[in-house]
């Protein structure tokens, strides 16, 4: 049986960056990744047009060359899923039959895309974007297809949307939400994504369901739930992320929709983290648990992770490291049709708990920076505290890490609310106060 | 203009220039997550060095290579004080 001080499971961004970590500060530890995929590339990179439409080599989709697990004395093992954890012996066997024993272990095994809850959603033509073998499929489909479907209202399907249209088909989005991103984004702001997206050519159908996939072995169009009959040859399912926890029921690890950890990353049993997407933390951001599904997040996850892997080694391996929290402001951004869009913090706006006993609940409130009509809109949203806990952007990036700091530093508004505001107004003068 | 070029003259750095190939970059921003002193967003959501291009100078070098490591597509270039490519290789 191979021993390994630190052992991950997973290959992704997460799984990569926390080996990586660990030794640049531990050069002797022996490290593994288990991963099912057969090296780490960029999963960012799989939803973006110019990569589907070959602007950008195949090739350049892998993050890591073979030689540098060789390098860095990370011994990858490809191609494999972890079956079984055995807590007690600390072993995980995987399913081809080896077993591994581990010091450390991290857990980050992402997530799938979620499948479309319809009878008949296996048929052929019927595709989603979360691994490089969906990728392949669906760039295998977007040559034949001449009309296609998207479904659902998030990131993938804005970024698909775009790239089956720049690959010639006639798109239809179908979502069930009022308006694109309800209940992230506001009215206004979703106005400005879905005129760029019906510039672009794409239809879209609001508070709308399929209620029946058409066709025999391959899609050939959809009933929706008031009885439009839609042609297609193509669906495209972006409808949110799931992940496979049922190898960790039995072993006593705390599951929810994700693997539950603390600030620190760690899991309930000792010697096990946790990072990425199937990360669902104690964000000390939010003030609340939950679950992250995003690149740089996965990132700087795998980096806590590690460094606190680290911390809880031999003094001579952890190299002088303590204990981190993971704090970072999340954001994710994505271009499309003209538009950039980024989401930071808590975008949610929402009721809170007041802290005065009479007052009951109090509303977060929205700063307006740009207008729609100025083709450049920021919501800034601040809390009963009159703190920023989170921002929208369109077309306005530019201010998305000075916002994040000013989340970060806890930056009360009051007497800044019309700088906030003002769109001609550098908001990195505000850090310096 | 597709590439953006930054000088670097960090004493003791091996780095002489960074370059940004804005149509490779998505604006993930994961650089600026490892070095939030060299890199931000611009309005466009491509990453920039701050100050104008003076941020080139504010990571050491092992900092700076993470950053570029840590693009998704590979839109950060690193070259030594030769003008050699020394990443990504």
């Amino acid at each position: 049986m191979q021993n390994f001080k630190y052992l991950m499971i997973g290959g992704g961004v997460a799984g990569t960056t926390a080996a990586e970590t660990l030794r640049q500060h531990d050069k002797d530890g022996s490290i593994a990744i288990v991963s099912d995929e057969p090296r780490m590339y960029s999963r960012i990179m799989l939803s973006k047009p110019n990569f589907f439409l070959g602007k950008i080599p195949f090739d350049n989709v892998w993050l890591r060359e073979e030689k540098w697990y060789i390098e860095n004395k990370i011994e990858f093992i490809g191609d494999s899923l972890a079956t079984k954890l055995d807590t007690k012996n600390k072993t995980v066997e995987l399913n081809n039959g080896k077993v591994l024993q581990y010091e450390k272990l991290l857990l980050a095994t992402g997530g799938e895309a979620r499948p479309w809850p319809l009878e008949g959603s296996n048929k052929k033509g019927i595709c989603y974007l979360r691994d490089l073998s969906e990728a392949k499929e669906l760039i295998e489909n977007v040559k034949t297809a001449k009309q296609a479907i998207a479904i659902g209202s998030g990131f993938v399907s804005f970024e698909m949307c775009e790239m089956m249209r720049l690959a010639g088909l006639e798109v239809t989005l179908i979502m069930r939400e009022p308006y694109y991103w309800y209940p992230l984004l506001d009215e206004e702001s979703a106005k400005m994504i879905e005129k760029a997206l019906t510039e672009g050519g794409v239809k879209i159908l609001r508070e709308s369901e399929v209620s029946e996939i058409l066709g025999d072995e391959r899609i050939e169009g959809v009933i929706l739930k008031n009885g439009e009959k839609i042609d297609c040859q193509l669906a495209l399912i972006g409808i949110g992320l799931v992940c496979n926890l049922d190898w960790l029921k039995e072993e006593g690890i705390e599951i929810n929709r994700g693997i539950l950890s603390n600030e620190y990353l760690e899991t309930n049993i000792s010697d096990i983290y946790t990072a990425g997407d199937v990360a669902e933390f104690n964000y000390l951001v939010l003030g609340e648990r939950v679950q992250l599904g995003n690149w740089v997040n996965a990132q700087m996850q795998g980096r806590t992770a590690a460094n606190n892997m680290l911390a809880s080694s031999s003094a001579e391996a952890s190299a002088g490291q303590s204990k981190k929290e993971f704090k970072m402001v999340s954001f994710y951004t994505c271009i499309g049709f003209g538009l950039n869009i980024a989401m930071s913090g808590d975008v949610r706006v929402k009721s809170q708990p007041s802290h005065e006993a009479t007052a009951g609940k109090v509303e977060c409130r929205v700063i307006k920076r740009g207008s729609p009509e100025s083709g450049s809109f920021i919501r800034i949203i601040v809390d009963c505290n009159d703190e920023i806990i989170g921002a929208t952007f369109i077309n306005r990036t530019g201010d998305l890490m000075p916002i994040n700091k000013l989340i970060e530093f806890n930056f009360k508004v009051t007497s800044h609310e019309s700088e906030l505001s003002d769109i001609n107004f550098d908001l990195k003068t505000l850090l310096h106060k | 203009m597709s590439k953006q070029e930054y000088a670097r003259s960090k004493e003791g750095s091996n780095i002489g220039k960074i370059v940004v190939d804005r149509d490779l970059c998505i604006g993930a921003a994961s650089c600026v997550a490892v070095s939030g002193e060299t890199w931000e967003l611009d309005n466009e959501n491509k990453a920039v060095v701050t100050n104008a291009g003076a941020g080139a100078n504010a990571a050491d070098d092992a900092t700076l290579m993470m950053s570029a490591q840590s693009c998704p597509t590979k839109a950060i270039l690193l070259f030594d004080k030769e003008g050699k490519q020394v990443f990504p290789k």
